[in-house]
């Protein structure tokens, strides 16, 4: 497979939100607010890079039997690294997107990645993937959060689109309303591509 | 057997090099992280009571003596109070006027969901903290009454709780602390009164 290949199946064929269901987690905790969507997306989109090249580095030398085990430690011990020099070096950075990092330790599509694609394939390649599926997790992020910020708050990146007198669905702004505009939206997904 | 203690000294090794690798980093940033925040804890004293210059009173609770920059005159107190939200420590640092009602507060430490607990960070949620004494401190869902109480951010009301709650205990702590003080130094006058 070529690289432009590897980097735009991530987008919309194996949408890691839509069609893979990872990531379920931050998925519904951050789609609140496209602003919170995107910073989520962007730092996950460069932890999976970084460790997506990691994974793939070490594939060789990784015993097969205890590769997730192996998987948690780099994961965990590169997002730690990250969090600190970003709290040492970038503070403004840090206060933007400090609060996403917890997150990324559990999000599952970086485990997914490691473990179904840099553990088989070459740094480049595994580079692409990362960028890709950061960028497919990031915009799918959005397209919840866009929904969910204007029917829930009124609001699209915290500019009013709805008139004041539009009152504001609670519910698509909690755990509830991010299942029911998930499950739409894959819906939605798979409409189309059965069409096709 | 054999193959099983292999697999346990390489994942051993993958341990011990990550480790090290964030012990390096940590003794790299942390007095990088301790700095940034020491100015942040002083820039935002500066923020909650402007032109003042602050003294510092450790006890039960470290807390801070505003004083006017140019009359020296004693505008209230800044306290830090924390307590575990719904996923880690809150950090509030709140300001007091002399007779202990809330001049006004800012979330300084948080981990919360983002886009609900988060938003105890909104000056829509700090500001109705403005005035309140510590018996106001009492979130409305735990039976409090309107306007004297505080009202519960909508899908964060254990973040809410604990904000409120750890700044009435706080608050209340500083009471005592302060009049101790207060009295201990009147003793100490009307001692020196008596020496004369």
């Amino acid at each position: 497979m070529s690289f432009m290949k590897e980097l735009t199946k991530g987008i919309i064929k194996e949408n890691p939100t839509f069609v893979i269901v990872l990531g379920m987690c931050p998925t519904l905790a951050t789609s609140t607010s496209v602003n919170n969507a995107i910073g989520m997306g962007l730092a996950a989109t460069f932890v999976l890079i970084c460790s997506n090249i990691f994974i793939s580095l070490i594939k060789n030398i990784t015993p097969d039997k205890i590769r997730i085990p192996v998987y948690v430690i780099v994961i965990a011990a590169f997002v730690s690294i990250v969090d600190m020099s970003m709290a040492a070096y970038l503070p403004a950075l840090h206060k933007s997107l400090g609060l996403f990092i917890p997150l990324i330790v559990v999000n599952c599509i970086i485990m997914g990645r490691a473990e179904a694609y840099a553990n088989k394939n070459n740094v480049i390649n595994s580079i692409a993937d990362g960028i890709g599926m950061g960028l497919g997790f990031t915009l799918s992020l959005s397209v919840v959060a866009t929904i969910r910020e204007i029917l829930g708050n009124g609001t699209w990146l915290n500019i009013r689109v709805m008139p004041q007198t539009y009152d504001p669905m609670l519910i698509t702004l909690l755990a509830p309303g991010a299942f029911i505009t998930l499950g739409l939206l894959m819906a939605l997904m798979n409409m189309l591509k059965e069409k096709k | 057997m054999k193959i099983y203690l292999q697999l346990g000294l390489i994942l051993l090794a993958f341990c011990v090099v990550a480790t090290a690798l964030l012990a390096y980093v940590n003794t790299l940033t942390s007095p990088q992280i301790q700095k940034i925040k020491t100015l942040e804890a002083e820039a935002t004293r500066r923020e909650l009571i402007p032109d003042s210059d602050f003294e510092e009173v450790n006890g039960e609770i470290t807390y801070y003596i505003a004083k006017d920059n140019k009359t020296g005159e004693v505008k209230g107190y800044v306290f830090t109070a924390q307590k575990n939200g719904y996923n880690g420590t809150v950090k509030t640092m709140a300001a007091l006027n002399k007779d202990f009602q809330i001049i006004a507060i800012k979330v300084i430490e948080q981990t919360e969901t983002p886009g609900l607990g988060t938003n105890s960070t909104q000056p829509k949620f700090t500001d109705q903290f403005k005035g309140k004494t510590s018996e106001q401190l009492i979130v409305d869902k735990d039976g409090g009454v309107p306007p004297n109480c505080i009202k519960a951010i909508t899908g964060a009301t254990i973040t809410t709780r604990a904000v409120t709650n750890s700044l009435k205990v706080s608050i209340e702590t500083l009471k005592k602390q302060v009049l101790a003080r207060t009295a201990l130094t009147e003793k100490t006058q009307a001692e020196e009164e008596v020496n004369k």
